[in-house]
């Protein structure tokens, strides 16, 4: 019993991850119609960050929210300068230069902070939280916590606010809304930048799960987030969310009650299983949890 | 002055060189084809071998991307799988190189078409996660199976000629050998088998591209409910592009292995994807041309650069593939912005020129 409730909160934080990066994810593919393959490269400019920013003194919030301001700028940016330009040409080349913009922003993050990993120091320390025996550090609770805040106060933008709905609008219809008075350009930065908050949150949290981390161990957890997009369906940032923390979840829980049965395949299984649940929805359900069915229109 | 004769029936618009200057291309190349592995040093003569098995790579890259539009970001698997093939057959039961290479190309296609299936289904870029997915799920497999991927991660790949050669027997193809007058050693050997399977490559790609699957493929490309309007199913095309992608990738990994020796399961991973990608940007998405300018471009360009990289300010900090990826990430960005068609737009530039001369177009 304590085990199952370690495990469930284990992967809950680790879905809480998932879960910010993927939304990212679908967010800017519902905007842009693009995968943006440099999202990843963002949560290990987030934990680097995280970590210039404390060592320099800065309260934890405030770094915390100048991670978020940072890494939002550095996505908004993308679209400017790479996507926007590519407006009217075939979607897979826009894809193709996210991919080597994502090579860049290695570069630079690996000329800024260096090849060494790095330690994030983080307000919680060791203390941990008995809960029926189990023990589990505030830090986890936390990012959950903070985690389903982030996501609740997007969705609550998206959908109580001005500029939660014209991003609706963009992403349905661009040329629509555009007659209709939205600044689709403007809204289209507000939704890479914020969907580079999200990244940078998500960053943070990666740095906070082991005691050393370098620019490999974030970037994993971002490829792994991808499948919760699909999991999710496409084009549902609600089901891509709750994707995101099932995909933590089984992930945690595979290797523990699925691996013993599978032999040498069980090893490390934890590493690909989201991507074998990716495919298993494909096969079975390709719409996704909340997707919406392809209907064609002309 | 050198202009493009009247085409008056379909068979002129169809013939591969429709006039008197692609044949004297044609002349010139298979000379400088020919001539390159007796004039080239030893490390320029591997770059050679390394941008032939590049050339049958990217045309599979091209055939997915450039012709059906769709993206790959699990080209690396092919390659592995083809790799992987070829080392096992040769290992296990001996089997001649020339019966390994098909057999890598049909162990990839077969592992595509089944990824395919499904990821090919809906409309949108599924592929480019899906085959992310298929790249780690092929490593993980190969990591699992030591029988596959050999002990400590590292396998041979031994090169057999014919039936019942030895691995004893075997050990001087090696070294220099006397083929009547000529001379050769082992990497002019892999040169002229590798010089036959590019152009064996490139040609059928081309021919792909004048036939109806080819011509479905690129309708998909540009718009796929038109042509599932005019009758084309656009699963089918894409789902024929991705098997015959997976061949060529497939026979690229085994090919690979072969000029290797050894393969290790860590070398076929993203960036190897990412080259590819970069390879037919830089020649230009949609052509054969293009495919086969960008991946002779890309290994020359990346030999240049790996000298270049460390003379460089800010670069000089990074590990060595960082420095050429960066370089690459560069150029690649430049030319989809500045001149999409890459190499082959260049080309066409260079060419509408002459062609329009005295006049500007």
């Amino acid at each position: 019993m304590t085990d199952i409730l370690t495990l469930t909160i284990a992967g809950l934080s680790l879905g809480a991850m998932y879960a910010l990066v993927a939304l990212g994810f679908s967010v800017i593919y519902r905007a842009s119609q693009v995968f943006n393959f440099a999202h990843g490269e963002l949560l290990g400019i987030g934990g680097f960050s995280m970590t210039s920013l404390v060592e320099a003194g800065l309260p934890w919030p405030a770094a915390l929210a100048v991670v978020m301001a940072i890494t939002g700028a550095i996505a908004a940016v993308i679209e400017r300068a790479v996507v926007r330009p590519m407006i009217a040409r075939p979607v897979f080349v826009t894809i193709i230069l996210t991919l080597f913009v994502a090579l860049l922003l290695r570069a630079i993050a690996l000329i800024i902070w260096g090849v060494q990993p790095r330690a994030l120091a983080d307000p919680f320390d060791e203390a941990a939280l008995s809960l029926a025996g189990a023990e589990v550090p505030y830090k986890t609770l936390a990012q959950i916590a903070i985690a389903v805040l982030a996501v609740g106060g997007f969705f609550t933008l998206l959908r109580r606010t001005r500029l939660g709905i014209g991003m609706r609008a963009t992403s349905t219809d661009q040329e629509v809304a555009l007659a209709l008075g939205i600044p689709v350009g403007r809204i289209l930065g507000a939704t890479w930048f914020l969907s580079g908050m999200l990244a940078g949150l998500a960053g943070v949290f990666a740095a906070m799960k082991n005691p050393l981390f370098d620019q490999q161990s974030t970037l994993i957890i971002a490829f792994r987030a991808f499948p919760a997009v699909i999991v999710g369906g496409l084009t549902s940032p609600s089901g891509t969310v709750i994707a995101g923390f099932l995909l933590g979840l089984t992930e945690i829980f595979a290797p523990v009650y699925l691996s013993p049965h599978l032999g040498s395949f069980g090893r490390n299984l934890q590493d690909i299983f989201p991507y074998v649940v990716m495919i298993l929805f494909l096969v079975v359900r390709p719409y996704g949890l909340l997707g919406q069915r392809d209907v064609e229109r002309l | 002055m050198p202009t493009r004769p009247l085409v008056t029936r379909y068979e002129d618009d169809l013939r591969l060189f429709p006039d008197r200057w692609h044949k004297v291309g044609l002349a010139l190349g298979a000379a400088l084809l020919l001539g390159f592995p007796f004039a080239a040093g030893a490390s320029w003569l591997t770059a050679g071998n390394h941008a032939l098995i590049a050339i049958v790579g990217a045309v599979g890259l091209m055939i997915l991307t450039g012709f059906a539009g769709q993206i790959s970001l699990g080209h690396a698997a092919f390659l592995a799988i083809g790799g992987f093939t070829t080392a096992v057959l040769g290992e296990r039961w001996q089997l001649p190189f020339w019966l390994c290479l098909p057999a890598a190309g049909a162990v990839a296609t077969a592992i595509g078409l089944a990824t395919g299936l499904f990821a090919l289904r809906l409309r949108g870029l599924y592929l480019a996660i899906v085959t992310l997915g298929l790249l780690y799920l092929v490593q993980h497999t190969l990591d699992a199976y030591p029988a596959l991927s050999g002990t400590a991660g590292e396998k041979q790949t031994p090169m057999y000629v014919s039936f019942g050669d030895t691995p004893e027997g075997m050990r001087d193809i090696y070294e220099k050998m006397a083929y009547g007058p000529l001379i050769l050693d082992w990497d002019q050997k892999l040169y002229g088998i590798f010089v036959a399977i590019a152009l064996a490559a490139a040609w059928t790609a081309r021919n792909l591209t004048r036939s109806n699957a080819g011509r479905a493929m690129m309708a998909v490309r540009d718009h796929d409910l038109a042509a599932a309007t005019l009758g084309v199913s656009p699963v089918r095309a894409k789902l024929i592009a991705f098997g015959v992608s997976s061949f060529y990738a497939g026979v690229a990994g085994g090919m690979f292995a072969l000029e290797q020796r050894t393969i290790t399961v860590e070398y076929f991973q993203l960036p190897v994807s990412v080259e590819y990608i970069a390879m037919i940007v830089l020649g230009g998405i949609g052509s054969v041309w293009g495919a086969v300018a960008g991946a002779i471009a890309f290994v020359f360009l990346a030999k240049l650069m790996q000298t270049l990289g460390p003379s460089l300010p800010y670069l000089r900090s990074l590990p060595t593939g960082l420095q050429t990826a960066v370089l690459f990430s560069v150029l690649v960005i430049a030319v989809l912005v500045i001149e999409p068609l890459g190499l082959y737009g260049i080309w066409l530039r260079i060419k509408r020129y002459f062609v329009a001369w005295p006049f500007r177009y």
